[in-house]
């Protein structure tokens, strides 16, 4: 190592044991891991190929054959949910990378460079912030078109100032400390201050952030996808089958009814994960609202 | 605390004790019509050119000739009594003699110079349906001139046929407006068309008392009206975008007529009692257009083998109930030309081979464009979409569905980039050129411009039926056209919807016109 | 007038701004042309070039800029490519039924979510608390139409207890329209009627649009109210012999009150964003019907106007959190 070592910033003991002890948490925990189970195995777990159509027996009620019901194409409903994890798996994990990324990047140089880069990046994110999430994320998945991708973009967009903030906020706490000090006394570049001592200390909240961020994207890509903007049927994402079975709530309740409380489980298993993360990290922090 | 909670209770209690006002039937004097209006946009007859629009203007005004009921080939007078065709040699001219006596809602006397006027204004205006005049007629400014203050002659150049001005005569562009009431409305030069947006001077059975978009249209019976008097003096056109609402407020006696059911509730229904299920039918096609230049469709073989490929017959027997007619030829049943020939059914041995030959034996994929909501019929465009992808994986075609919103499926379709687009047409007046050439002219840029099929053959005959006055040579006409673009043309026609309309027992009287609107004056219960 | 409140309303101002750009960039990226979009499949080449004039988009970006802008600082926020209106009279027409419709939600947040994070905290631990933690896990996670459907077709199909979507029943003549908020005009208009089933329709999706924030409200006034509980002065209050209630009432929640602020300034944006579904499930005619109509027809006049306006409407109601905030809490200070 040629830079000098320096102490990190107030080491905590992580807390473990608080994380099992709350049984909420650990019901989150599980939950995520069902939901991940889902997705990886979902072709082993599938009882059918989710656009496969039987239909002369389409709406069929849940029952042996299929546990959930078959949809107005006669399509498995089961299935269909298990290939929706997927969907809404790699949407959440899509957009807290590029967020994530770009928010904290933001951050991180606005909180290090300061003074005239500081203000108009911090002003840039308060327009983000101006907007209601889901009426920006709607027209700029509009203007691009709709499609997931593009909604994965939207959802991104009105998602990243959060780690901007964040990360901000940290870099401008941790850039008074004594110990940069040292190492740019030592001659080390800021790109290295950044990513050594900067980005490893300013961790904690953005991976609370991420988790949060998760249950966050997955609900707004399903309200996107309900009105039009999103996932484009037949894909068998949640909010697509839930606005597909929205004829069907008097006559065959469970075509949109699964798929909602798919969407319902999936959120709050990333939101408890969230609040045990928190916990462990640094009980301190204060959820985001 | 004791009054403190007696208010809570009676709070409570109105929230959330049954519903008084439901399970009665609505007022005796009023029909309760529940569709989805969600896209009406004016109820000025030069602007409207959108269902529901056209549906409350057609009650409001009149036109000067009319097509009754279901049949779509006897023009009936209706503010014209009589009309004649002349060849003028290098024109046509139209002459129609008004009905003497009819007055406007505002009890002005209806007279040549309205007529006029309200076609100027039209051609002035230059909405969506001033094509109508200005196309398919061939009419400009001043080509209508009023004779006396009885009769008026329309010029038409000799590329019209003035068979097709007098189906365009019958459709709410060519409504008849009160010129004194709409001017003195007028603000800039928009010749009253902002304030005839949302107000009436027609001579119709009915006048606009509101409309509240997205909520309700109401219809009140017109005072000075020269016809008989409707049944039923209030029309409440209200705005109910789902379909089960719809079925749920018919059955609750809260609804009259309930326009836009499912097969399956329709189904419902009809074990029901005090409800009445009754199909309209409609002029639309609901096809998948292929674009004819894009490899490997641009191989006739190619399209013939997908035309093979879809189980059309499962398409109405599952999806629509058996509810649509297997038609297949561009000219849709009702309309003159009327071609049944059906020859497709799902065959993938045929199909197979016919890619075999093509040489395309191991399949490709493909991009198919579907439209957002339902389709009509009373089916998804994307559950459709999803009955087609699969039907075709089966000869190894590859169908990679993109639902799109209309508005912008059609930028696409009409810039010629879609692969294949499955989507509805129906012709914009009653006769076969209203499909003919859209379906097989190129040069009239619609529909086999945008699939980029340019066949000159097929070009020539669809002009040629147009103009030919004998109804025999015509309809050899166009039983050729259609058996030539049944092979040869880019379309693969899925099927002719029809509509299911839920009434309540005591309502007769309703019927439905296949151009899609209905007149409420012969409604009554 | 502070420094504090002068700085914030300049850099809110300059976010304003900001805001319009954004809204702007996003409507030119379309990659669609809205005016094929907006005349439909039989459109023919002069009336293309026709509306393309008329709603200047044969202009270059930057000049479109410069024009809209202008109009703008007048009020005009262009004309709508599918209702062929002003973008402003539709969005008046449209706006009453949004507020009607938000502040109903607004208030059962407020009216459910601070009782139950008042309750939860001084019942910590106990059954109580662990519903309301749990109720608002929920509505934290709900996806709002499908909360709407699930109403619809318990409440309304198939028990028949409250009316379904739409603002009036069928067969109830609305009010004259004067404010456009349909509770008022009744009452204006002493139509009782209208009154009770314009407020019975407003039950369900008004608990539809409010469970989000009042699950949010719940939350924050739950932590706010155990932060405050464990200080020393409640101790010495209780010590005094004041009743338990008493002390919560006067004491503990006044200053718990000052967190939980922010959250109803916030929430404000979760019930606009929610509105979009809520309206669309429940086919109420507001400013979300309107959003997601124009979104789908490619109308970007009208899809501009509703996002700046709402945009304006969540930065000011944002502004005014703070500066009440500031107010009660001297600590908060600019940066």
């Amino acid at each position: 190592m040629s830079e000098p070592s320096v102490a990190p910033v107030r080491p905590r003991p992580l807390r473990w044991r608080t994380f099992g002890r709350n049984p909420l948490v650990v019901l989150g925990t599980a939950i995520v891991l069902v939901f991940a189970v889902a997705a990886l195995a979902a072709p082993l777990l599938a009882i059918r190929s989710p656009l496969a159509q039987l239909l002369d027996e389409r709406l069929t009620p849940p029952g042996a054959g299929s546990p959930l019901g078959l949809d107005q194409l006669g399509r498995d409903i089961f299935s269909r949910l298990l290939f929706g994890a997927r969907i809404s798996l790699l949407v959440g994990l899509v957009v807290v990378a590029l967020a994530g990324v770009v928010g904290t990047l933001v951050g991180v140089i606005a909180g290090f460079a300061g003074g005239w880069a500081d203000h108009v990046l911090m002003r840039i994110t308060d327009v983000f912030f101006a907007f209601p999430s889901l009426i920006l994320a709607m027209a700029i998945a509009a203007a691009l078109g709709p499609s997931l991708t593009h909604a994965m973009v939207a959802i991104a967009a009105v998602t990243w100032p959060v780690y901007a903030r964040l990360s901000r906020a940290q870099t401008l706490v941790l850039n008074r400390l004594e110990f940069l000090d040292a190492a740019r006394a030592m001659g080390a570049p800021d790109l290295r201050i950044v990513l050594r001592h900067i980005l490893p200390n300013a961790l904690a909240p953005l991976v609370v952030q991420a988790s949060f961020n998760m249950g966050e994207a997955i609900l707004i890509a399903a309200g996107l996808s309900f009105i039009g903007f999103g996932a484009q049927p037949p894909t068998p994402e949640w909010g697509v089958m839930v606005s597909e079975g929205r004829d069907y709530i008097t006559t065959q309740w469970w075509v949109p009814t699964f798929p909602g409380l798919a969407i319902l489980l999936a959120v709050t298993g990333f939101n408890l994960l969230g609040d045990g993360i928190r916990d462990v990290l640094d009980p301190r922090l204060r959820r985001p609202v | 605390m004791r009054i403190r909670f007696v208010l809570a209770m009676v709070v409570i209690g109105t929230l959330l004790g049954p519903q008084m006002s439901s399970r009665a039937a609505t007022a005796a004097d009023t029909l309760v019509y529940v569709n989805d209006i969600s896209d009406m946009i004016s109820l000025d007859p030069a602007v409207a050119y959108e269902f529901s629009g056209i549906l409350a203007a057609t009650n409001i005004y009149d036109t000067l000739v009319a097509f009754e009921g279901e049949d779509l080939t006897t023009l009936k007078p209706r503010l014209a009594q009589s009309w004649f065709i002349r060849d003028n040699g290098s024109r046509w001219a139209v002459t129609l003699k008004l009905r003497p006596g009819v007055k406007f809602s505002t009890g002005r006397p209806v007279t040549a110079k309205a007529v006029a006027f309200s076609f100027d204004r039209v051609i002035a205006l230059n909405k969506s349906p001033a094509f109508l005049f200005k196309e398919v007629a061939g009419m400009n400014e001043g080509d209508t001139i009023p004779v006396g203050t009885d009769t008026v002659v329309v010029s038409l150049p000799k590329t019209a046929s003035p068979q097709a001005f007098l189906s365009v005569l019958t459709f709410t562009v060519a409504a008849i407006v009160d010129p004194d009431e709409v001017m003195a409305h007028q603000v800039g030069t928009d010749r009253g068309e902002a304030w005839l947006r949302n107000h009436s001077a027609g001579t119709g059975p009915y006048t606009l008392d509101r409309w509240d978009p997205e909520s309700r249209v109401v219809l009140v019976a017109n005072p000075n009206y020269w016809g008989p008097k409707p049944n039923l003096p209030r029309v409440i056109i209200s705005h109910v975008p789902e379909s089960s609402t719809q079925k749920f407020l018919l059955e609750s006696g809260d609804a009259d007529i309930a326009a836009d059911l499912s097969p399956e509730q329709a189904r419902d229904l009809a074990t029901k009692p005090n409800v009445a299920v009754q199909k309209g039918k409609l002029l639309q096609l609901v096809y998948i257009g292929m674009n004819a230049k894009l490899p490997p469709l641009d191989n006739p073989k190619v399209r013939e083998a997908i035309r093979a490929s879809i189980d059309y017959d499962g398409i109405i027997r599952n999806l629509l109930r058996g509810e649509a007619r297997k038609v297949q030829t561009i000219v849709p049943e009702g309309l003159f030309g009327f071609n049944p020939s059906a020859p497709f059914q799902q065959d993938i041995a045929q199909a197979k081979r016919l890619l075999q030959e093509a040489g395309k034996g191991e399949g490709f994929s493909i991009e198919l464009l579907v439209p957002t909501g339902p389709a009509p019929g009373g089916v998804k465009w994307a559950d459709l979409g999803a009955k087609v992808q699969s039907d075709l994986a089966q000869v190894g075609i590859k169908v990679e569905i993109k639902e799109t919103a209309q508005a912008q499926l059609l930028n696409v379709y009409r810039a010629q980039k879609g692969q294949m687009v499955m989507i509805l047409w129906g012709p914009d007046f009653p006769d076969p050129d209203g499909n003919a050439t859209p379906f097989a002219d190129y040069d009239a840029k619609s529909l086999a411009w945008r699939n980029q099929y340019s066949d000159a053959d097929a070009a020539k005959l669809a002009k040629q039926a147009a103009l030919e006055p004998d109804l025999m040579k015509r309809q050899a006409l166009y039983r050729q056209l259609t058996e030539k673009v049944l092979h040869e043309g880019p379309y693969v026609i899925l099927y002719q919807p029809l509509k299911r309309f839920g009434l309540r027992a005591n309502v007769s009287g309703f019927v439905w016109n296949p151009m899609a609107f209905a007149e409420f004056r012969t409604v009554s219960k | 007038m502070s420094r504090y409140v002068l700085t914030r309303i300049a850099s809110t101002a300059l976010v304003l701004v900001g805001v319009s750009v954004l809204t702007f960039f996003i409507a030119h990226v379309v990659p669609a042309d809205p005016v094929l979009a907006a005349l439909g499949q039989h459109a023919r080449e002069d009336q293309i070039q026709a509306y393309r004039h008329a709603y200047g988009l044969d202009q270059p970006v930057l000049v479109q800029y410069v024009q809209y802008m202008r109009r703008l600082a007048g009020g005009d926020l262009g004309l709508s490519i599918r209702t062929r209106r002003p973008v402003a009279y539709d969005l008046a027409e449209f706006l009453p039924a949004t507020v009607e419709l938000g502040s109903t939600a607004w208030l059962i947040a407020l009216a459910l979510g601070i009782p139950a994070g008042i309750l939860s905290a001084i019942y910590k631990d106990r059954l109580a608390d662990h519903l309301v933690r749990i109720a608002a896990l929920a509505g934290a996670a709900m996806p709002v139409f499908w909360l709407g459907l699930l109403l619809l077709g318990s409440l309304y199909y198939r028990l028949h207890w409250l009316p379904g979507p739409g603002r009036l029943d069928l067969s109830i003549v609305p009010p004259p329209p004067r404010t456009g908020v349909l509770l008022i005009d009744s009452l204006l208009a002493a139509d009782g009627p209208a009154f009770a089933n314009a407020l019975r329709h407003l039950v369900l999706p008004g608990l539809t649009l409010g469970l989000f924030s009042t699950a949010v409200i719940a939350r924050m006034t739950r932590s706010a109210m155990l932060e405050v509980l464990n200080q020393e002065y409640i101790r010495t209050a209780r010590a005094k012999g004041l009743t338990r209630l008493r002390v919560i009432m006067h004491h503990a929640l006044r200053n718990a009150m000052i967190p939980t602020l922010t959250v109803i300034g916030i929430s404000f944006g979760n019930l606009l964003s929610g509105a979009v579904l809520t309206e669309t499930v429940f086919a109420w005619p507001g400013l979300g019907r309107y959003a997601t109509a124009s979104a789908v027809s490619l109308d970007f006049p009208a899809v501009m106007g509703v996002t700046l306006v709402v945009a304006v409407f969540y930065t000011l109601a944002n502004l005014v959190v703070d500066l009440l905030y500031a107010r009660v809490d001297p600590r908060i200070r600019y940066e």
